[in-house]
């Protein structure tokens, strides 16, 4: 009885023990998390105002200026409309900085990178890139300011 | 014998395909709508806390300062004469200042004459909040949060889900963004929620500084060679980001409602003074009133919530009270003065007045420029509210309740509004007030 006690111990810490197969062949595992699957808070509103500001004009909106504007989208239900509004209306000043359509088109990689830093703060994916770098050739109207505005009204834009 | 089978199995085929329910786009299976008494409804929330000694009693100075001066300042609303001394409610006339010249009667025949007046009903609460969410939940919460959206499902709700109505059909029209307003379209309920809430706006602030200031130089960019690439991009970054979280919780108008909407800014930034201002609009109410018109004249809404709110001012001063009491009742005439100009809603509409709450019995310690002490809402007499309702198919002349047989409560309107569209047997009872009724059923 002794002996196939023993027996069986031995044979499970054999089996428990034993070498396993290296599945990994040497490579390093990496995280497969989409590149944005960490922004998970939305923006309030003073903070999609003071980022969105920022970012197309490369300056701090003034205290002021972020209580009114926040006082316009609070004043209205759709947001996604008034934030078009907002932002179409930004476009319109003369002091925003937007990249030429000739920049853009001169190294659309770059142009792109570039982009999504400044917006999503991450790099572009091959998907996006790939998709995007088509989408602006085969569309010569398209230009840098509809590439941002698009940009500051897209849902991710919205997260942080 | 055969013959009579057949006529019987005929009749009773087309009497069940009359009664039988039907589903409607809403993909839920209902039993017939009722019929609907008008096809557009407008409900005041009306003013900010309304003290029934100077409305519907008609006390003026009478059973708030002491003096014996009593008389009507709400003639639009009200049969009754108006004060004849003491007149602080009016505009300016030679002394700036002094208020001392009425605003004319706009209506030929007062709102009691065209309409029914709930002499006495009860509000849900004596606060703001909780007398708004009443009004439009139909319900007294209590586990209701300031700074927290409903609960329960309001109006809005109800109608765009029951009527299956588009997000332009309803609107919630504020004076101001503050007091937690702008939380009122939608509720948090499962079942109704975001999907249904109406379009807000807060007229005062949109076209107000601010808005003329930061929405009103809005680039115009070409529908297809400009929009429709940019609409494009946005989609496909919304794509990629769709596979990790969700987009902006917000009302839900089709590609189409929202260029409607953003050229009805372009209109009203283009045409400001084509605003359909009462005579005198020198308060946020009035001015909420003419916007209010601008939207109905442009979507006629099925419903539209106007919140006024001016008349809060009696915390602190008695005099403006008076005023902006006199303002809500000439807001509130021109308003129903100009739907019936109005295509499609002139003759078919039912507009219900009701305060969210009451004011106190007693004045605090607060007097103003006249010596007139101001007043709270916290008290019994704070629940003590009127109703009013006129329009296609409501009775005129017709007076409900008196201040010793209360009849009615500000959680009616739900119902009420249910009732006027033919979907009352629709709204779930569990979300309503236990003695929650429609106001067609206290007449």
């Amino acid at each position: 009885m002794n002996k196939k006690i023993f027996f069986l111990v031995c044979l499970f810490s054999i089996i428990i023990f034993s070498c396993k197969k290296d599945v990994s062949y040497g490579v390093d595992a990496i995280n497969t998390m989409p590149p944005n699957a960490q922004k998970t808070k939305l923006k309030s509103n003073e903070q999609y105002i003071s980022i969105l500001y920022a970012n197309l004009f490369q300056k701090a909106l003034s205290a002021n200026e972020l209580v009114e504007i926040t006082h316009c989208i609070e004043a209205f239900g759709d947001k996604e409309t008034i934030h078009e509004v907002i932002v179409s209306n930004f476009m319109n000043k003369p002091d925003v900085i937007i990249p030429s359509d000739s920049i853009m088109r001169a190294d659309i990689d770059i142009f792109l990178t570039n982009i999504y830093t400044r917006f999503y703060v991450r790099d572009i994916t091959e998907a996006e890139k790939e998709y995007l770098t088509k989408f602006i050739e085969v569309n010569p109207a398209f230009t840098a300011e509809m590439l941002y505005t698009a940009f500051a009204l897209s849902d991710e834009y919205q997260y942080y | 014998m055969k013959r009579r089978k057949f006529i019987t199995n005929v009749v009773k085929a087309s009497t069940a395909s009359i009664v039988m329910p039907y589903i409607l786009p809403t993909g839920r299976l209902f039993a017939a709508a009722g019929s609907q008494m008008a096809d557009h409804v407008v409900f005041v929330l009306f003013a900010g806390g309304m003290r029934q000694q100077e409305t519907i009693l008609q006390r003026y100075l009478d059973d708030s300062q002491g003096v014996n001066f009593p008389g009507n300042i709400m003639y639009n609303l009200f049969n009754g004469a108006a004060p004849t001394d003491k007149i602080v409610y009016g505009t300016d006339g030679a002394v700036p200042g002094l208020g001392d010249v009425p605003i004319p009667k706009i209506l030929s025949q007062t709102f009691q004459q065209q309409g029914t007046i709930f002499k006495e009903m009860r509000s849900a609460t004596t606060g703001h909040y909780g007398g708004l969410n009443g009004l439009l939940q139909g319900n007294t919460l209590s586990s209701q949060g300031l700074k927290r959206k409903p609960i329960n499902p309001t109006i809005f709700e109800y109608v765009r889900k029951h009527l299956n109505l588009k997000a332009t059909d309803t609107w919630f029209i504020g004076n101001g963004i503050m007091n937690s307003v702008p939380l009122l379209n939608y509720s948090l309920n499962e079942d109704y929620g975001v999907k249904y809430g109406a379009n807000f706006i807060a007229p005062n602030v949109v076209f107000g500084n601010d808005g003329q200031k930061h929405l009103s130089n809005a680039k115009v960019y070409d529908q297809v060679d400009e929009l429709e690439p940019m609409y494009k991009t946005k989609e496909f970054l919304d794509n990629v980001w769709g596979t990790v979280g969700s987009g902006l919780v917000t009302i839900d108008n089709t590609e189409q409602e929202k260029y409607d909407i953003k050229e009805f800014l372009k209109y009203m930034y283009a045409n400001p003074s084509a605003v359909d201002m009462p005579a005198v609009s020198d308060n946020g109410d009035a001015t909420t009133i003419g916007y209010a018109l601008e939207i109905m004249k442009w979507f006629k809404p099925k419903l539209s919530v106007v919140n006024l709110n001016n008349v809060d001012v009696c915390h602190s001063n008695f005099t403006s009270y008076l005023r902006a009491v006199h303002r809500a009742d000439h807001s509130l005439a021109h308003l129903w003065d100009k739907i019936q100009s109005i295509p499609s809603m002139a003759g078919n509409t039912i507009m219900i007045a009701i305060p969210e709450c009451g004011r106190n019995l007693d004045s605090n310690a607060i007097h103003d420029f006249n010596d007139f002490y101001a007043f709270d809402h916290s008290d019994q007499n704070a629940r003590r509210i009127f109703g009013m309702m006129v329009g296609k198919n409501v009775p005129a002349n017709n007076l409900v309740g008196s201040e010793n047989n209360p009849i009615g409560n500000a959680t009616d309107g739900v119902l009420t509004i249910a009732d006027i569209f033919g979907i009352k047997g629709q709204i779930p009872t569990q979300y309503l007030a236990a003695n929650s009724m429609s106001m067609f059923d206290n007449l």
